[in-house]
């Protein structure tokens, strides 16, 4: 699941509704395709991840320092 | 203190003396272009330069007959023109009335050169090129820590998404280091497994952007295994790293704009995302309400309580048409009857005693039609309209045959 790029995940979403918009999609099937899709949502969110970044500056031995 | 002059006397004189001087009145000058500018005013300055120095230069929109290409950083051309002071600023330059290209300039004879070996090695090929990842988490960054170029990225990149991390490595972006530090850079960032690379600097001449145009940074970014934006200079600056990069920038604030994708616009389309899903399930389960419905109708439609109630309602519409049958039936009979009735009414004898006659019986009820039938001292009873009469005949006469009248029998 981790090594989904987050437009993979957006694809795959495409599809998803794609699916559910079919006409002789059963209830059942139509559950778990919306699970499905919520799910991936969260993995979007989690990919995106949220939380304000500092840039970091690399020294010569390439480790990482605040910049 | 008897030889003081104005500024003005000593500049009007210094003009005086270039302009006597036969040389510096006609002087083709041959030097290296640097720091031109296409001013709007149509006048075009610059420098001309060689390992020693500079010489600054003007030519007027008037003279621009003189000049029959693009005047480019770098080139090497010879000046005709003269050379004379300005006096406000106390400088003096060459006003230039004619510029012809010196063969290419050396650093552009340079830079053709490479350009031209590196695409028949196919360097600048598409097929080559890696995408631009959709959405890069980690951008490494090669270029000087200080710098317009850093500020710009790091601005643009907070704007759009904040939630970027950025990797800066900083490098030396000019002088004769500068090649082996980019490409340092780059390969740092490539051991850290950023997702995309933004490699560039700040606008300046061409001396200035010269490291981008080097073989080795030309190479390190085509052998990079992590998807390169070139970001050098400005928009008109095209270097070898920008031919050879995955895609180029013209500005380092563009390399931003293209790396990062707006976060908001992201967010955007999740939700579009969350409610197409949300409106799809909706949609599903209000169609299969109404299938259960429809079966619900046609259920209670086929339901035996119904066909017997339908059964009950022929019946009691044929009862009422048997009934309404029956009626007819009478009323016609009713009205027949009435009219014997009448038609009874009208040959009944009572009608005829009412008027005189009389109904005349003997014993026993026999009806007397003949004079034969009685004899003298018989008892007949005669049947009146309103009572009987008793009598005994006294008399009878028989009349001949053609019927004359007799009184003295009847009554």
């Amino acid at each position: 699941m981790e090594e989904r790029t987050l437009e993979e995940v957006f694809n795959q979403l495409d599809t998803v509704i794609q699916d559910m918009e079919r006409e002789d999609i059963s209830l059942e099937d139509s559950f778990h395709l919306y699970h499905k899709g919520m799910q991936m949502l969260k993995i979007c969110n989690e990919k995106i991840d949220a939380v304000e970044k500092k840039m970091l500056i690399l020294d010569g031995e390439g480790a990482e320092h605040e910049f | 203190m008897r030889n003081v002059y104005s500024v003005k006397q000593v500049n009007s004189y210094i003009k005086n003396m270039f302009t006597q001087d036969f040389m510096l009145n006609r002087i083709y000058v041959k030097g290296e272009v640097s720091n031109c500018k296409y001013h709007t005013s149509g006048h075009i300055y610059f420098s001309l330069k060689d390992e020693s120095g500079t010489l600054a230069c003007i030519m007027f929109a008037g003279q621009r007959a003189g000049l029959t290409f693009r005047m480019r950083e770098g080139q090497q051309v010879v000046v005709l023109g003269n050379i004379t002071t300005y006096e406000r600023d106390g400088k003096y330059q060459l006003y230039a009335r004619e510029i012809i290209l010196d063969g290419a300039g050396l650093l552009y004879e340079k830079f053709e050169t490479l350009k031209k070996e590196l695409e028949e090695m196919g360097m600048f090929a598409q097929e080559y090129k890696q995408p631009i990842p959709f959405y890069a988490k980690r951008i490494g960054i090669v270029t000087a820590p200080t710098g317009a170029a850093i500020q710009d990225i790091m601005n643009i990149v907070s704007r759009r998404n904040p939630y970027v991390q950025l990797i800066l490595y900083p490098a030396l972006v000019q002088g004769k280091d500068a090649p082996e530090s980019i490409v340092k850079g780059i390969r740092t960032l490539e051991e850290k497994q950023v997702d995309l690379m933004i490699v560039g600097r700040g606008g300046g001449s061409i001396e200035d952007l010269w490291a981008f145009n080097e073989e080795s940074v030309a190479r390190a970014i085509f052998d990079c295994s992590i998807p390169i934006i070139s970001a050098v200079g400005h928009e008109t600056d095209i270097t070898i790293a920008d031919y050879v990069a995955d895609l180029r920038a013209p500005t380092p604030s563009a390399a931003a704009e293209l790396a990062v994708t707006e976060y908001s616009q992201l967010k955007e389309k999740m939700y579009d995302y969350e409610i197409q899903l949300k409106r799809s399930l909706r949609q599903i389960i209000a169609g299969k309400c109404t299938f259960l419905k429809q079966y619900e109708i046609r259920m209670k439609y086929l339901q035996p309580y119904n066909r017997l109630r339908e059964q009950r309602q022929r019946l009691i519409g044929m009862e009422e048409k048997i009934r309404i049958l029956m009626e007819k039936k009478l009323e016609k009979a009713k009205y027949e009857f009435s009219v014997r009735l009448e038609n009874m009414k009208a040959l009944s004898p009572l009608e005829k005693l009412s008027k005189g006659f009389g109904y005349v019986t003997k014993k026993g009820g026999t009806a007397i039609k003949s004079v034969k039938q009685v004899k003298i001292n018989d008892t007949l009873k005669i049947e009146l309209k309103d009572g009987t009469i008793y009598t005994k005949v006294t008399d009878r006469i028989e009349e001949e045959e053609n019927g004359r009248e007799n009184t003295g029998g009847s009554v």
